[in-house]
């Protein structure tokens, strides 16, 4: 036992070294990351093309989500925690792989027997989750769900040139044209082409996509949704395909990015898609398990939500795109994890393209380069010193809050007033679905990712109506020219013509882009089987997902 | 949160003659306040400007404290926040003490029915708690300054009016109060000439208390993302900017923050209770 005198000695010794223990804290939290360029972030990443396939089955494994899903009605799946989850339980006529190609779904065949028909034969056998077998019939009714204007639906512009679907045999539906659509064949991997039992769907009514089953064919059914929480998937024992390896997959809604992270390290949740980006170095260097990159297909976008104010004039949005420091923001937001980018269209989405295609749809692009004093004539030019811009912003992720902050800076260095708006997490997603929600904002950060391998999927939401013209542009001329690439089906000839419309949306500066920012996916050492790229958003993801050992 | 004037135990350990800590503390929260009025003179750099590409950069001589996660200076920050965070302590304690000292007065000269009302309405406001209360309210309206002010000054004018209360009846069974009502004043004379200048110091003393636990509650708000709106400089706001740079590995400009909330909450709360003592005459 000390007496007080060596207890005494003791805390005289104990306070320095208390003293340089925090010290040591302290520097050890000054010092900075390593410089590295932001124009030079091959070397933070690579790109995998996918995880390791699992060993076995499992129990149980949970999964992260940045947002509680509005709802699961397909017909409204426009982000990315509803088309996470909705991917397992609801499927499409086609299927978007892993490796980003089409491949048949629900259909086993289809068939364009003439430009503007598409014939879809369904798998014999195929039953949803209430029992019912699916049928042509189902299909008419799920798309229709898409079509009827009460609905509202998300995904309704894929629908446009659809004429009429009628089920020509009990496992035949033939879809008629008003012309022909090279979109459409392919949008049946997305949401837009999920069939739901015709049977469920209008048992539940109102509540549907909310409260009980989804009443999809998918590997995984909707079991429990505890809102504000999480909710559980189980495994759908009479599913066509192959099994899933997991018994029961957990959703886990963790709105706050630390917590999500936390959760990764603490074993709390085993894996995560969309990691967040300031935990790439912890979560890599953790032991834990492994970070994989994938193909994105995705930008990192300033939208355009209305040009009723400052942004109204396209001399103002050249001004604020010319202002932001790109290079700053792949650094900072995406920690050099992403490149620099001057389209808003992915590089990876024109691979098909010829160089001459790819040069025209690249080459003449304004630079991605900040310049302050071009920028700042512009906005004396446009007569738009001290007129306000109002971003939205949101807590879900640094790529949002940094690009909201970099407008900030971008507009206070060229005499744009640029106010924030934070939304919270889970009703950050209306902003896509709901013109309410978009009231009184000018522009918000959008990470757009394509639903299809094909720039058209995005350049043609700049169309006069389409569902993500939230500005409402209109140009005849663009109108046009979408109209020409929708009715093209030679991939070729399709490309070129969108290089057209590429530049066309980049000198109207329709949104301004960013940076390119690749998929991201961590797992723990327990589980492995999960895809690098952003298919996961369509694809049956969760039923690869097994025992890593 | 403290209810009555109480000298804790802790602290007295750390009191000697010539009170080193009270004279610190004083000089601290001066600093912080001269800091608050001079922001604009003093901040090296705007505080909002952000330099992405020098994002999380450690102290040097362009950067006192360095850079935070989004390229900001933090000291530029820490400055222009001074102005925030102190604004909203003063607006709560304000409010809570011209509130909470109407209704003691009241209650406590006027007695009765009137009391009954007035206690039993304080302790409805008491029972729920001051921070869900805040939360509620700026739920409501939206984020800003004044929502989670009004909020927290509802919450804290009960203990201001309790103790107003008790100190008004102690005042009122003295006997210049009697000799005053036998000399023919009127019941407000006596309440407003005399017995508030009376009472005044010590529910000043405790004002200067709560500034510190209105800070701290006004900074968790804040970190909470429900106090001030995104990019206004403000320390709980900074220190919950500052989470992303903890996730980065580099939390010095989420430590700045901190350090400024807690030695300022303590430094008024010291000072606070520093000057309950003498005006309670209560020596060390």
């Amino acid at each position: 036992m000390p007496t007080q005198n060596s207890a005494r000695t003791f805390r005289r010794a104990a306070a320095p070294a208390t003293a340089a223990l925090a010290a040591f804290a302290l520097l050890a939290a000054c010092s900075g990351p390593a410089k590295h360029g932001a124009d030079s972030p091959a070397a933070n990443y690579q790109l995998s093309e996918g995880t390791p396939p699992a060993k076995g089955t499992i129990d149980k494994f949970s999964w992260a989500l940045y947002a509680e899903p509005l709802t699961l009605d397909w017909i409204q799946a426009f982000d990315y925690p509803q088309n996470t989850v909705l991917s397992n339980v609801c499927e499409s006529l086609m299927r978007w792989t892993p490796q980003l190609t089409l491949a048949p779904g629900l259909a086993e065949k289809a068939a364009n027997p003439d430009p503007n028909t598409w014939v879809y034969d369904l798998r014999p056998g195929v039953k949803f989750h209430n029992g019912e077998p699916l049928t042509a019939d189902d299909v008419v009714f799920s798309f229709g769900r898409q079509t009827n204007p009460e609905l509202a639906a998300a995904w309704a512009d894929s629908f446009e040139n659809v004429a009429a679907v009628t089920a020509t045999g009990p496992l035949q539906v033939t879809v008629k044209l008003k012309q022909p659509d090279a979109l459409f064949p392919q949008l049946m991997a997305t949401a837009a082409g999920v069939v739901a039992s015709r049977k469920g769907v209008e048992a539940a009514g109102k509540d549907y996509g909310v409260d009980g089953s989804l009443d999809c064919t998918g590997p995984y059914k909707l079991t429990h949704w505890a809102k504000g929480q999480s909710l559980e998937l189980d495994r759908f024992d009479d599913y066509w395909g192959t099994k899933a390896k997991a018994k029961t997959v957990e959703f886990k809604f963790l709105t706050d990015p630390a917590a999500r992270t936390n959760a990764m390290l603490s074993g709390e949740v085993d894996g995560s898609f969309l990691v967040p980006t300031d935990s790439y170095e912890r979560l890599r260097t953790s032991g834990v398990g492994s970070l994989y990159f994938g193909e994105g297909l995705s930008t990192v976008n300033v939208n355009v939500t209305s040009i009723k104010g400052a942004l109204g004039d396209v001399r103002v949005r050249r001004a604020l795109s010319m202002a932001l420091d790109r290079g700053g923001f792949v650094k900072a937001a995406l920690g050099g994890n992403g490149t620099v980018t001057n389209s808003i269209t992915p590089k990876a989405a024109w691979a098909a393209a010829g160089p001459e295609t790819r040069a025209a749809a690249f080459d003449a692009l304004p630079p991605a380069a900040q310049d302050i004093e071009q920028a700042k004539k512009l906005i004396e030019e446009a007569g738009a010193k001290g007129k306000t811009v109002t971003v939205a912003t949101s807590p879900i992720g640094q790529d949002v809050t940094l690009l909201a902050t970099a407008l900030q800076t971008a507009g206070s260095k060229i005499g744009l007033k640029v106010e924030l708006k934070t939304i919270a997490p889970d009703a950050f997603s209306a902003l896509f679905t709901d013109p309410a929600a978009r009231e009184g904002i000018d522009a918000f950060p959008e990470t757009f990712y394509l639903s299809v391998t094909d720039p058209v999927d995005l350049l043609r939401n700049f169309k006069t109506g389409a569902y993500q013209n939230h500005a409402s542009y209109s140009n005849p001329e663009y109108d046009a020219l979408v109209e020409q690439i929708t009715s093209t089906y030679d991939p070729a000839q399709r490309l070129a013509l969108e290089a057209k419309l590429q530049q066309k949306a980049a000198e109207e500066v329709v949104w301004m882009p960013v940076a390119e920012w690749p998929s991201t996916v961590f797992l723990n050492k327990k589980i492995t089987g999960a895809p690098t790229t952003i298919a996961y958003m369509y694809y049956p993801w969760a039923a690869d997902v097994g025992a890593a050992g | 949160m403290t209810m009555t004037l109480v000298r804790r135990p802790g602290l007295a350990k750390v009191r000697t003659k010539r009170a080193p800590l009270y004279v610190a503390s004083l000089v601290f929260a001066g600093v912080v306040v001269l800091l608050a009025l001079l922001a604009p003179w003093i901040q090296p750099y705007d505080p909002n400007i952000a330099d992405l590409g020098n994002a999380l950069a450690p102290p040097s001589g362009d950067h006192l404290f360095g850079v935070d996660a989004a390229g900001r200076d933090t000291f530029s920050r820490l400055v222009a926040g001074a102005r925030t965070s102190l604004l909203g302590p003063l607006g709560v304690v304000v409010f809570s003490t011209v509130l909470g000292a109407a209704v003691g007065v009241a209650a406590g000269w006027r007695g009765g029915w009137l009391d009954s009302v007035l206690s039993r309405g304080s302790e409805l406001t008491l029972a729920f708690p001051g921070l869900l209360l805040a939360i509620l309210i700026v739920s409501v309206y939206g984020e800003g300054l004044l929502a989670p002010v009004v909020a927290l000054s509802v919450a804290y004018f009960p203990y201001v009016s309790r103790l107003t209360r008790s100190l008004v009846l102690a005042e009122r069974a003295r006997p210049y109060v009697a000799a005053y009502q036998v000399q023919g004043h009127s019941g407000l004379q006596i309440c407003v000439r005399h017995v508030v200048p009376n009472i005044a110091p010590v529910v000043l003393a405790q004002s200067t208390v709560n500034f510190g636990y209105a800070l701290i509650d006004l900074a968790g708000l804040s970190f909470l993302g429900l106090g001030v709106p995104a990019l206004t400089p403000d320390w709980g706001r900074m220190v919950f900017d500052g989470k992303s740079a903890i996730q980065s590995g580099y939390p010095l400009s989420a430590i700045i923050p901190c350090l400024a909330i807690v030695l300022t909450v303590v430094a008024f709360n010291v000072v606070g209770e520093r000057w309950a003592d003498k005006v309670a005459g209560r020596t060390r």
